[in-house]
């Protein structure tokens, strides 16, 4: 089912209001938020000078740096109680990434996620269980009120209990399973675990997967565990732009439709910014073009993907991005909570006990990712007993959860037994590849 | 008292022998080891007979090690010793961290080598109940 007639509009259409909300989003960011306004200025563009699409690439680009320099409120084009919801992400250093909606905002992320779960086969029939964890992260709720909004039946879940979790799916014949892909590939598991097949015994039908990529070696994992009924669709989105709802797959699985209405996509060289020429493979830049609170001009994503145009056999209109194929900076997703190294760096190198080099190492097990960090023992005082050592392997492990809200674990090692760099320090070594 | 180096090891294949070889190296000579099994590191106890020089050494090597007293006692050769000692030192409400001995002493009794909170205390009440602790001299030679 087509969700939105806006799903299905000709190019021309499309485009004509792409540019009409561009300019009023334009003119709303340079009137009301200073920071815009002096970038703007800066780079000699003023609202009135985009006439055309092709204008958008004049505009500065907006980075996730951006937003933590305008901590908490600074980018946004409302006063504080025109926010009916605050989301937040984990930030670089410490300070999260916040964003808000106001309630025509939370109106265009329930549709958009409608758009997006009716995409993947959803209707008002189905019974969605959502394995996100709720909290302020916005896959949750995102999928909650989308969900809702459709009629569907939605049980949150969260995420976590697994047994518990795989006991409603057959108590209450849920039919949607709405999970990251490692968390789903993990249900399935211990549902195996416990003597069930899920294609027999369970009547889950629909997976709407999304909060990190998911390769296809994934997607063939999730039809071995679940049965080869199942359709095993994902979405994108990022609480920045709105949360998930920006894009999804549709039942052909050929890429995932953005929401272009709301959300203008380009490919950029992620090195000079230059925009790249349709098809070309490159970062994911995104403008919102209908956000109130907070609408993010040429956002850089740093999720490398490719845009396709062609009309899809689905019969939406709305431009497909492949498959992400990394990312142009260092973020890792683990668990779905997103990660960057510098982050660890600093919880490590406020630490005098240990020395400043270290490597992570991130793996998955049993679907589930782990991430490993070796760090060298420089206090020698710490040798007279074992408690001592594992005090400071507690102390690291939790000053690291409450930066990134994830627990890691710490392998002490010997001085100078970690690998030195001369030139750029590689020190994550992500061993999750496809699975 | 007598020294004792303890040395940070990983559990890896061959990370005793790269310890043994650095002493080897240096003409330095081990006294007693002990180390246990455990899942991820472990600290290895050695006593030598150059303590300074062998901490200099292995920390050239790239080990972490620290340079600790220790308790080591004299005991005969025969039942009911240990037992002795223990008990002076569970009177003395001292608890025992860990323990390993140097057996082979050229015709020398035996010398037990125990770590408890409180190593000046357990040397002396050992002394006050007759028992004779060792310097590093006795462990030199």
């Amino acid at each position: 089912m087509i969700w939105a007639k806006e799903e299905t509009l000709p190019r021309r259409e499309m485009e004509e209001l792409q540019l009409q909300r561009l300019q009023e989003t334009v003119v709303r960011v340079y009137e009301k938020v200073p920071a815009y306004r002096a970038k703007m200025d800066e780079a000699g563009i003023a609202p009135e000078d985009i006439k055309s699409l092709e204008d958008l690439k004049k505009l500065p680009f907006t980075n996730k740096k951006d937003l933590r320099d305008n901590y908490p409120f600074g980018l946004f084009t409302v006063p504080k109680k025109d926010l009916v919801r605050i989301h937040a992400s984990s930030g670089t250093t410490g300070k999260p990434t916040v964003v808000g909606y106001t309630k025509k905002d939370m109106k265009t992320w329930t549709e958009c996620v409608s758009r997006i779960a009716a995409m993947g086969g959803a209707t008002e029939e189905d019974v969605a269980q959502i394995c996100f964890g709720y909290g302020m992260f916005t896959g949750a709720l995102g999928l909650h009120y989308g969900l809702e909004n459709m009629g569907a039946t939605v049980c949150p879940t969260s995420s976590g209990n697994t047994q518990k979790q795989i006991m409603y799916m057959q108590d209450f014949e849920t039919t949607i399973l709405v999970a990251t892909p490692s968390y789903g590939l993990h249900i399935g598991e211990v549902a195996h675990q416990m003597g069930l097949k899920p294609s027999e015994d369970l009547k889950v039908k629909i997976g709407l997967f999304g909060g990190e990529g998911m390769t296809e070696p994934m997607r063939e994992e999730m039809y071995k565990l679940w049965g080869h009924d199942m359709m095993v669709t994902q979405n994108y989105g990022m609480s920045e732009l709105i949360g998930p709802g920006v894009s999804g797959e549709c039942l052909e699985l050929c890429g995932m439709h953005i929401n272009e209405d709301h959300f203008i996509p380009e490919i950029i060289d992620p090195d000079t910014g230059e925009v790249l020429p349709p098809g070309s493979k490159g970062e994911l830049v995104i403008s919102c073009v209908t956000k109130e609170a907070l609408p993010l001009i040429r956002y850089r994503t740093r999720d490398i993907s490719r845009l396709m145009y062609e009309t899809c056999k689905c019969g939406r209109t709305t431009v497909r991005m492949e498959n992400l194929s990394g990312r142009s900076d260092d973020m890792l997703i683990i668990r779905g909570v997103n990660v960057f190294p510098t982050q660890i760096e600093e919880v490590l190198l406020k630490v005098p006990e240990i020395g400043a080099h270290y490597e992570i190492v991130v793996d998955r097990k049993n679907f589930l990712d782990y991430m490993e960090i070796k760090v060298e023992l420089a206090d020698e005082a710490l040798l007279d007993s074992y408690s001592k050592l594992g005090e400071l392997e507690q102390r690291i492990k939790s000053n690291l959860r409450v930066v990134l809200g994830l627990d890691a674990t710490i392998k002490l090692v010997a001085p100078r037994s970690l690998q030195r760099f001369e030139g750029k320090a590689k020190r994550v070594t992500d061993l999750r590849k496809d699975l | 008292m007598i020294k004792q180096l303890s040395v940070f090891v990983q559990n890896e294949i061959g990370s005793l022998a790269n310890v043994t070889s650095v002493l080897k190296d240096n003409m330095i000579n081990l006294r007693a080891i002990a180390s246990f099994d455990t899942p991820e590191f472990a600290i290895l106890r050695i006593v030598v007979d150059q303590p300074e020089k062998a901490k200099e050494v292995l920390n050239a090597g790239g080990f972490a090690v620290k340079v600790t007293e220790a308790v080591a006692v004299e005991l005969e050769d025969k039942p009911g010793e240990l037992d002795g000692m223990f008990r002076v030192i569970a009177d003395a409400k001292l608890g025992v961290n860990y323990i390993y001995s140097i057996v082979l002493r050229n015709g020398k009794v035996p010398l037990m080598i125990v770590n408890t909170e409180d190593l000046t205390k357990t040397a002396s009440v050992l002394k006050e109940h007759g028992y004779i602790v060792a310097e590093q001299e006795d462990v030199n030679a």
